[in-house]
């Protein structure tokens, strides 16, 4: 591109001369002989480079020349002017001149400092074009590292050895920042590779790979993941880093199982229902005749009938509106002592009913528990409740005894122990009988009972053991501890993720 | 003398229902809770139906009738499966009907009075 150059110089003469010299080169040269023609023309077009000399009749020309730089800034000003000029000019403008030259200035000296000048300019312009790339690429980072730390996933980058090289910030916090810690250290808390390793596949043949898998964190909490891998090249097409982007899909998974066993609840459960409806309309049958008849002992009989079957019906809904989780649970302090007393008092009636006799040993000086009492005695009804039945079933002996127990282990909390010389369970029944639906009274079983208990007593942290032989009873121990898992505290001050599934 | 129905039901609910259903309707019953007293009952009572459940713990349902298909006493004896489970028609083909629970007991007596011609 051609130079834009202005030449300001009293001296008409020397001016054109100076144009017609670097009008010859290409440059496109405007003059002015006075201070304020040389601004009106930088005022219409700046000047790439203007050639001064400062000595103008009646005007400051040093002043002229400081006032045109701080106006045009990206004008150069090489001053050209007599010898005796020079001196002055130089103090006057050393920060606003590029160069300062004395009449008559030779061709080389001029073509020297204009084209210095253009380096000059061009460098100045690479370097603003540099800061600028400079600065979009800053943003560019910050944007990425902004995206890498926030994405709602999981995101690692490993080595040839499965050692990390970077992680993101949710990886970070639930799986640690060990700096090049190995990934299945982090992730699955295991001393060596993991069969099967998508990183692993994806270095050898540089493909996506994906896989799920259950990871710990470093709480303990387990995970479930959907796990992708992608290579990272080096320029010269070498796959020297795999990222790892896992998605958390724990809660999906647990919607999903919970899902999944409502549906199979229903289902079985439909069975055991047809039945109590049945019975129902038995007892409903039985009143009817009854009145009809003015038989008072058949209507007696018939409202004891509907009666029983109204108690099974209730306890079988509010199993299922626990299954479904329609009720939070509310923990409390219990007493203890209360409580057990108040176990008894509800199962009295049923073993009387069956003639099964009820030794009690409960409700001395047992102290307090951690709680939901609703749930506790809903899971410890439900034993009871078993093992009377386990009596009434058994054809066997001539007499029966449900024997309950209650007692205090001090700080390690209290044992629940009931036994009875019922029917009894093989193996295969002592080993199912906290599995979902499984049931061993045919159909007037859910299922649920025992699942729902051995669910309530994990969820306070107790334990709950089984002796039995066919033909021969069951003792059922059960421990729950004074103080709440810290699980099951967090559920209760809703706490938020999965924990509040029940199932 | 009157006709004579076996109940099989595990429920005793559901027996003393079936039972003080049919005798109300002038038949003599007699019942049993699972499979194997179910065949002793057959055997011992020699009854002129038998309304069964499938669904029983110990020996199942069909189990029985194929017991008293074998039995050259018991082979005649027709049946009605009265039970919970869906698609109970399939369990024993023979059987002179199958009614869900809970069942429709006007149904049902149409049903005895067919098979027994009383």
């Amino acid at each position: 591109m051609a130079d834009e150059i202005l030449i300001l110089d009293h001296d008409k003469g020397h001016a054109n001369a100076l144009a017609l010299y670097l009008g010859r080169q290409g440059a496109h040269v405007r003059t002015a002989s006075a201070g304020g023609e040389a601004l009106a023309l930088c005022g219409a077009k700046a000047p790439g480079i203007l050639l001064a000399d400062p000595a103008l009749p009646g005007e400051d020309g040093v002043a002229l020349l400081a006032q045109i730089k701080q106006s045009f800034p990206d004008t150069y000003i090489v001053v050209i002017t007599a010898r005796e000029n020079l001196d002055r000019a130089i103090a006057g403008l050393r920060q606003d001149v590029f160069s300062c030259h004395h009449k008559p200035v030779g061709g080389f000296t001029l073509e020297m400092a204009l084209k210095n000048i253009r380096e000059l300019r061009d460098l100045k312009r690479k370097a603003v074009r540099c800061s600028e790339e400079l600065a979009e690429m800053n943003r560019a980072r910050f944007f990425l590292k902004q995206l890498f730390d926030e994405v709602p996933c999981y995101i690692s980058v490993q080595d040839k050895d499965f050692r990390l090289t970077a992680s993101n910030r949710l990886f970070k916090r639930d799986f640690g920042d060990k700096v090049a810690g190995f990934c299945y250290q982090l992730y699955k808390h295991r001393q060596s590779p993991c069969p099967d390793c998508p990183v692993a596949s994806t270095f050898e043949d540089g493909k996506r790979h994906h896989t799920e898998e259950v990871v710990t964190s470093r709480s303990g909490e387990q995970y479930n993941v959907l796990t992708w891998t992608a290579p990272i090249w080096d320029e010269e097409g070498r796959i020297t880093q795999v990222m790892e982007m896992s998605t958390n899909i724990t809660q999906i998974r647990r919607l999903q199982d919970h899902l999944t066993s409502l549906g199979l609840m229903l289902g079985s459960m439909s069975h055991g229902v047809k039945g109590m409806l049945t019975a129902l309309d038995g007892g409903i049958y039985q009143l009817e005749q009854g009145i009809a008849k003015k038989d008072e002992a058949r209507v007696r009989r018939a409202h004891e009938q509907i009666q029983a079957m109204a108690d099974k019906i209730k306890r079988m809904v509010l199993d299922i509106l626990f299954y479904a989780k329609s009720r939070d649970p509310q923990f409390q302090s219990v007493d203890a002592d209360a409580f057990a007393a108040d176990l008894a008092a509800t199962v009295r009636p049923l073993a009387a009913k069956n003639g099964v006799r009820f030794e009690e040993d409960a409700g001395v000086d047992l102290g307090s528990l951690e709680g939901d009492p609703a749930w506790l005695a809903s899971a410890l009804v439900n034993i009871l409740e078993n093992a009377v039945e386990a009596c009434a079933y058994d054809k066997t002996k001539a007499e029966h005894v449900v024997e309950y127990r209650a007692k205090s282990l001090g700080e390690d909390g209290v044992l629940f122990e009931i036994s009875d010389n019922g029917v009894g369970m093989d193996q295969e029944t002592r080993e199912k009988m906290f599995t979902l639906f499984f049931s061993s009274k045919g159909s007037r079983g859910t299922g649920l009972g025992m699942f729902i208990a051995h669910h309530v007593i994990r969820r306070h942290g107790g334990t709950i053991e089984v002796e039995s032989r066919p033909g021969e009873g069951a003792r059922f121990r059960v421990i729950i501890p004074r103080r709440l898992p810290k699980s099951a505290a967090a559920l209760a001050q809703g706490a938020e993720g999965p924990a509040a599934t029940m199932i | 003398m009157s006709k004579k129905i076996l109940v099989v039901d595990d429920d005793p609910a559901i027996v003393d229902y079936l039972t003080s259903f049919f005798k109300d309707n002038g038949y003599a019953t007699c019942s049993a809770e699972d499979a194997n007293a179910g065949f002793e009952a057959a055997k011992k009572e020699l009854p002129d139906l038998i309304t069964l459940d499938l669904d029983m713990p110990g020996e199942w349902g069909p189990r029985l009738y194929r017991k008293m298909s074998q039995d050259k006493d018991l082979k005649n004896i027709p049946v009605i499966v009265i039970s919970g489970l869906s698609g109970n028609q399939y369990a024993i083909p023979k059987a002179v009907a199958c009614l869900k629970k809970p069942f429709d007991r006007d149904t049902l007596l149409k049903l005895v009075r067919e098979t027994l011609g009383a």
